[in-house]
């Protein structure tokens, strides 16, 4: 039997009441992003098979496989464009869409899944492709331009196929995509015995990010005599590294993997103050020791930092971990596919904490351009439209097809993210705290001789550099290799299978595959039992012909290392292939003090554990602070503030996300119970996600999230507080247990060291130093320990003088306790006659607020500076959110939300909106500001909530202290109405708030 | 004889509302037991040893080729004689959202017109791509057909519950097919308009999005087989177990009743099975 291609074609049929969505929506989504109407679309799907079957064997079975027998027509080595029952008039242009060799193609391996329970003999593989037929195009439309908007070139081919060369037969075909063929190279010597020049060339052109101190203590390794002897015996290079080595360095030295400018030393200088000093990592001093102390003071910080993620005790049977991450720099290249892998690999994280944890709850928060972007965009650059469709859609796949919802994120924009946009992946894990055998489960414990296994994908040419490309600038030349797209239903069935193995005790260590492949992996877990030998011939490969150093620091996805006692090998590999996942077992642990890498019997690396992972050497930076100086922002006079209202209701940061949020899935699981829309349509604002995980018990689960970078325009320390703040307050609002709250700090930063490409490198240093002060002062005062964390510090495009840096931007999540989910609460007015109170003092604190930018994109005003939210008082702070989260937990307060964006008008609209119902409110005496600044101003620490009348008194007794003001009450009307004493200041219909709010963000280009 | 009702909830390739389906299951008095598909197929389990088969949510085998197709085709072609068995058994069988999809597929859904005929795994309607082209989460209002032989829906009127799916739309061919599910009362539960007064709301016209929220023919959201033991919809029931998983509880006065509306489906099977005993 002869290996063959045969393609199939599927098209939805057009008889009555059957229609073709996928081409609808593409005529929508070219509608909503780019205001052109192309026209009826009609969609074929190509499917090629290459087996040792052919057409007219897989004929019969087209339908059982590839089509639906009610809804599609399929059929085989046809071209259904060309076929005139289908397509009666040739479509005007035809788009065919196809992947390049060697990117992962889902659909084709759920294809070949499905194949191969019919056809089971012999090796298959599936290709598929995807026609859009534009029946009639408008005349003048740019093929290229609209070709381009259906697929990315760095991962995918197309090919256009017009109705002229359809009626002259001239039409081509996609072909499987073929891999160039590639021969295994023998590991290389390199030679580091050379000039300094040199070192960084070697470092510049291989990627390996690497700097001069760093290349030169890689060479001076060599230079010992002790390396030297032992290497001689372990049968390696004596005198140089092998490639192998010095990738495997690089990969776990690089600023992704081991945070280099948060462990440097820092000269600072404050020019306001005359400080000058030196800090000695910003990591240890203001995130670790903070949290260390606090470990002191609490008995449910079970394990901190040192693993995949931060686990906490939640009860007696059970503890919850959370990380976030980012995937930026892939995002930018491969909007879809670099958001999957951020958010299924963050997933494995947690997978990967202690001995597995389940993930049960994603969050999402994504920093983007403009979506109505109009000005200059560098040629390599995504429209931010296409970076937010592609970056949703990659995450929405990953969560929904991994069954963990979605339950808590936010959408943030600015212009400085259209050079590299965030996009940050945070998962929450739940796992028993003790195991049948009784073993904690947060405690890795594996011993030598504990077998390594490679579970779940296989290894390929994808993902190769993604540590060391990370820790780079994004330039033109960025490689596609760095690119990858998830396979969740690969993952998911990897996750089902480790978690069956975690409760039959099967495992004793185990971690992800993520940054640095195999190399990072089990060179980190190698650090417990002080060595490790691997055999990389062992590994499982996509292609053959990888040389060994890509087989160590590839980073093909969906792949966790696992360590097996070897009594429990057949065991394992039995569950294994009953959940069809492959398990390989790739290195044996060991204690000899060596990473021990052999490809067979060759030895190819041999690095002692203590160089591999303490040998980097400390950075050295210096920090200046001088205070920006922005242009006062000064309020008009005579602006009408109910058109204001309207106005910043749909400014992209305040307007609604639902259209967008709702096709996540954030209820997968049965367990929320915040969502994120509340209210009486269901789509008023969620504060904080509240789950309650065990299914039946009531006991809660906040996640909640801040995020504030305008304020770095004037001060990162303040950005830094408001965060947090804002993290606190959403989880506040549904009553989380002040006493048990834990927090992710994920720092994104343009690079911060100084140098010909970043001038500008002491300033932004220094907006670190103060962010991270701040986080230590606000943690320590909310007792909030950070548990885990993360810094993506090369958030930059291009080259200076045009180089476009993101703000500098902190996320903090926040994971807490619920006492019981029965009584919390959500930001919709209930009901007519409830009080409406404003928790917290509002000050003259407009600088860098949203309301500043706005007026200045609009025209009104030239300056955003000024006082940005202070926190002066966090602990009184504190105390007032105890008291207020007491109060829900309670059962006396059922209303509450959090002033952020836009102030307490917005506050107040999206309360309105969410209940449907009026307000009536006077803001008279809640603060010292003019009235501009009292409905605007972003002062932090403020909460609206509104009681019943009946719960009143006790509510008012219960906040004892707290700076409380009554400002109006829920009218029957369906107006907000805001008065200032004598003076009305804003009238509004609330369906027409409503109408602003929603439609700005909509952008499905309607149904129908 | 024993009271014991045993559950089987498949999990496998994708399935992901497995343990919330069990869970339930458990709630109302079964014992649920999470079976993974190869078990059944590799002969270590039997669904024989089962009194109830559930098929949940999910993305089984990332609903690539279209939503529950390739589990379907594992039922029907590697589960082909154990499934038929326990049909002809009499046993109760519930798909949903991906379940659902997935016995479509696979044939038994809706099944042969005539409840006497054996189970023949011939597809006659599918689920597809919904009108607006999005998976979407949202809460939807389902009637029930008070005449139905559905032995699931014995007896429940209107509940609310979310829908979770990019899949949804139930199609046939032709309008006799629907009139003939319609007229044995085998269209089980539809998407209705919230405002029509309980037991009024099920109409055969196209309800608007998002009331409908996939532009279902005849707005049906689950439909059962001439039996009334084969039972699916895209609705998850599972997912409103409890009162706090509402999203307005907040303003609902709850005292101590905090059973959610969707339970009541699970305990009609369990009932269902100790009757016949």
């Amino acid at each position: 039997m002869s290996v063959q291609d045969v393609r199939v074609e599927v098209t939805p049929l057009q008889t009555e009441g059957m229609r073709d969505v996928l081409g609808d929506v593409v005529q929508r989504q070219l509608f909503a992003d780019h205001g052109i109407d192309v026209g009826k679309v009609r969609s074929i799907r190509g499917y090629l098979i290459r087996s040792t079957y052919s057409a007219s064997e897989i004929e019969p079975h087209v339908q059982d496989i590839f089509s639906d027998p009610i809804i599609e027509f399929g059929a085989t080595n046809t071209s259904l464009l060309e076929d005139q029952n289908f397509f009666p008039i040739p479509p005007s242009l035809t788009v065919t869409v196809g992947f390049k060799p060697g990117v992962t193609d889902n659909p084709g391996a759920a294809a070949n899944d499905g194949f191969k329970v019919l056809f089971p003999e012999g090796e298959s593989t599936i290709s598929t492709y995807i026609s859009y037929a534009f029946l009639e195009l408008p005349d003048g439309t740019d093929h290229t331009w609209l070709a381009s908007t259906l697929f990315n070139g760095l991962i995918e081919k197309s090919i256009l196929t017009t109705k002229e060369q359809l009626e002259t037969n001239q039409a081509t075909h996609l072909t499987f995509p073929e891999r160039p063929t590639i021969v295994r190279q023998a590991p290389a010597i390199i030679n580091l015995e050379v000039a300094d020049e040199e070192l960084v060339r070697l470092s510049n052109e291989g990627l390996l990010a690497l700097n001069l101190n760093e290349m030169q203590t890689i060479r001076d390794h060599y230079r010992d005599e002790a390396t030297r002897t032992a290497r001689t015996n372990a049968g390696i290079s004596p005198d140089a590294p092998t490639d192998v080595e010095l990738e495997c360095l690089a990969q776990t030295w690089s600023e992704h993997c081991k945070h280099k400018i948060f462990a440097s030393k820092i000269h600072h200088v404050d020019t306001e103050t005359n400080e000058d000093t030196t800090i000695d990592s910003l990591f240890k001093t203001h995130i670790m020791k903070p949290t260390h102390d606090m470990a002191k003071e609490v008995d449910w910080l079970l394990s901190v930092f040192h693993d995949n993620s931060g686990v906490i005790a939640w009860n007696d049977d059970w503890s919850i971990c959370m990380k976030a991450e980012t995937h930026n720099s892939p995002s930018a290249l491969d909007p879809y596919g670099g958001a999957m892998t951020g958010i299924v690999g963050v997933n494995r994280d947690i997978l990967g904490t202690g001995l597995g944890a389940r993930p049960i709850a994603n969050t999402d928060v994504f920093c983007f351009g403009p979506p109505d972007w109009t000005g200059e965009l560098p040629s390599t650059l995504f429209h931010p439209s296409r970076v937010l469709r592609g970056v949703h859609a990659g995450v929405r796949v990953g969560g929904n097809e991994s069954g963990i919802p979605t339950i808590n994120g936010s959408i943030v924009f600015d212009e400085r993210y259209i050079g590299k946009p965030l996009v940050y992946c945070g998962t929450v894990g739940l796992m028993p705290r003790r195991l049948a055998d009784g073993r904690e489960s947060h405690e890795k414990n594996p011993t030598p001789g504990d077998l390594v296994y490679m579970v779940g994908g296989r290894v390929g040419s994808d993902g190769i550099h993604g540590a060391t490309f990370s820790s780079l600038e994004l330039t033109d030349e960025s490689p596609s290799s760095a690119v990858q797209i998830g396979d969740p239903i690969t993952q998911k069935k990897m996750m089902d299978m480790l978690l069956e193995a975690r409760d039959a005790c099967l495992i004793t260590c185990t971690t992800d595959n993520g940054a640095g492949g195999l190399s990072s992996s089990i060179g980190e877990m190698a650090e417990y039992t002080n060595g490790c030998e691997i055999d990389l011939g062992k590994v499982p490969l996509k292609q053959q012909g990888l040389s060994s150093w890509e087989i160590l620091v590839s980073e093909s996805q969906e792949r966790m290392t696992v360590a097996v006692s070897p009594k429990d090998k057949d065991a394992f590999e039995a569950l294994a292939n009953l959940h069809e996942v492959e398990a390989t077992q790739v290195a044996t642990f060991t204690d000899t003090g060596y990473f021990h890498v052999k490809h067979g019997e060759e030895t190819v690396a041999y690095l002692p554990i203590t160089f591999l992972h303490d040998g980097v050497p400390q950075l050295e930076l210096e920090s200046e602070w001088i205070p920006p100086q922005h242009e006062l922002f000064i309020a008009p006079t005579g602006l009408d503030q109910s058109k204001l209202l309207m106005e910043m209701l749909a400014r992209p940061n305040i307007a609604s996300k639902e259209t967008w949020v709702r096709q996540y899935d954030h209820e997968v699981i049965a367990q929320t119970v915040v969502k994120p829309f509340v209210g009486v349509e269901r789509d008023g604002p969620g504060d904080a996600g509240l789950i309650a995980p065990i299914h039946g018990d009531s006991q809660g689960l906040v996640i909640s999230c801040g995020i504030a970078p305008r304020y770095s325009d004037i001060d990162a320390g303040a950005m830094v507080a408001a965060s947090i703040d804002e993290a606190v307050r959403n989880a506040v609002c549904v009553g989380v247990d002040i006493d048990k709250m834990a927090g992710l700090d994920n720092f994104c930063w343009p690079d911060p060291i100084e140098s010909e490409k970043t001038p500008d490198g002491k300033f932004k240093l220094a907006q670190l130093v103060r962010a991270n002060r701040e986080l230590e002062r606000v943690c320590r005062a909310y007792r909030l320990p950070c548990v885990s964390g993360k810094d993506s510090m090369k958030n930059d495009y291009g080259v200076w003088p045009n180089k476009i840096s993101i703000p500098p931007t902190m996320l903090f999540s926040l994971f807490g306790n619920q006492p019981d989910v029965r009584k919390t609460a959500t930001s919709n007015f209930k009901h007519h006659g409830e009080r409406i109170y404003l928790v917290g003092t509002t000050y003259d604190e407009l600088g860098a607020s949203e309301v500043a930018f706005h007026l200045r994109e609009r025209g009104e005003v030239s300056g955003i500076g000024g006082q940005v939210p202070l926190l002066e008082n966090p602990e009184g702070q504190l105390e007032v959110y105890r008291k207020l989260s007491t109060a829900i937990q309670s059962g006396l307060i059922r209303t509450a939300h959090d002033c952020s964006e836009g102030g307490l008008a917005i506050a107040l609209a999206e309360m309105c909106i969410g209940g449907r119902c009026g307000a009536f409110i006077d803001i008279d005496g809640i603060g010292p500001g003019d009235a501009f600044s009292r409905l605007w101003s972003e002062s932090l620490g403020r909460i609206v909530v509104s009681v019943e009348a009946e719960h009143e008194v006790a509510f008012v007794e219960m906040m004892e202290g707290a700076d409380l003001h009554l400002i109006g009450m829920v009218s029957a009307s369906s107006e907000l109405l805001i008065e200032d004493g004598y003076d009305t200041l804003i009238q509004a219909d609330v369906e027409q708030l409503t109408e602003s709010w929603k439609g700005a963000l909509d952008m499905t280009g309607a149904i129908e | 004889m024993s009271q014991d009702v045993k559950v089987c909830v498949l999990f496998g390739f994708g399935i992901n509302c497995d343990r919330e389906t069990a869970a339930v299951f458990e709630m109302v008095g079964g014992i649920s037991e999470r079976i993974h598909v190869n078990r059944l197929v590799q002969g270590e389990r039997s669904l024989s040893e089962f009194d109830i088969l559930a098929v949940p949510g999910g993305f089984s085998f990332g609903d690539h080729l279209g939503s529950g197709r390739l589990l379907g085709n594992r039922l029907r072609f590697a589960l082909r004689e154990q499934l038929q068995q326990f049909v002809t058994d009499g046993k109760p069988i519930i798909g949903i959202c991906n379940g659902f999809q997935a016995l479509v597929k696979t044939g038994l859904l809706p099944g042969p017109a005539d409840a006497s005929l054996e189970p023949d795994l011939v597809q006659r309607a599918s689920l597809t791509l919904n009108n607006t082209g999005r998976y979407e989460d949202r809460w939807v209002t389902l009637e029930f057909d008070s005449e139905s032989p559905c032995i699931w829906t014995k007896g429940i009127q209107r509940i609310e519950c979310p829908v979770r799916h990019g899949e949804g739309r139930y199609v046939m061919p032709t309008e006799q097919d629907l009139d003939n599910l319609q007229s044995s009362h085998l269209l089980a539960v539809r998407y209705v308009d919230p405002t029509t007064p309980v037991g009024e709301g099920i109409q055969d016209e196209l309800l608007p999005f998002p009331m409908s929220p996939n532009g279902s023919m005849r707005n049906i959201a689950g439909i059962c087989d001439s039996t009334g033991l084969v039972f699916g919809l895209m609705p998850h029931p599972e997912a409103f177990y409890s009162m706090w998983l509402h999203p307005e509880h907040t303003s609902m006065d709850l005292d101590d009743d905090w059973e959610g509306e969707g339970l009541q489906i699970f305990r009609n099977a369990v009932e269902y099975v100790r009757s016949q005993r």
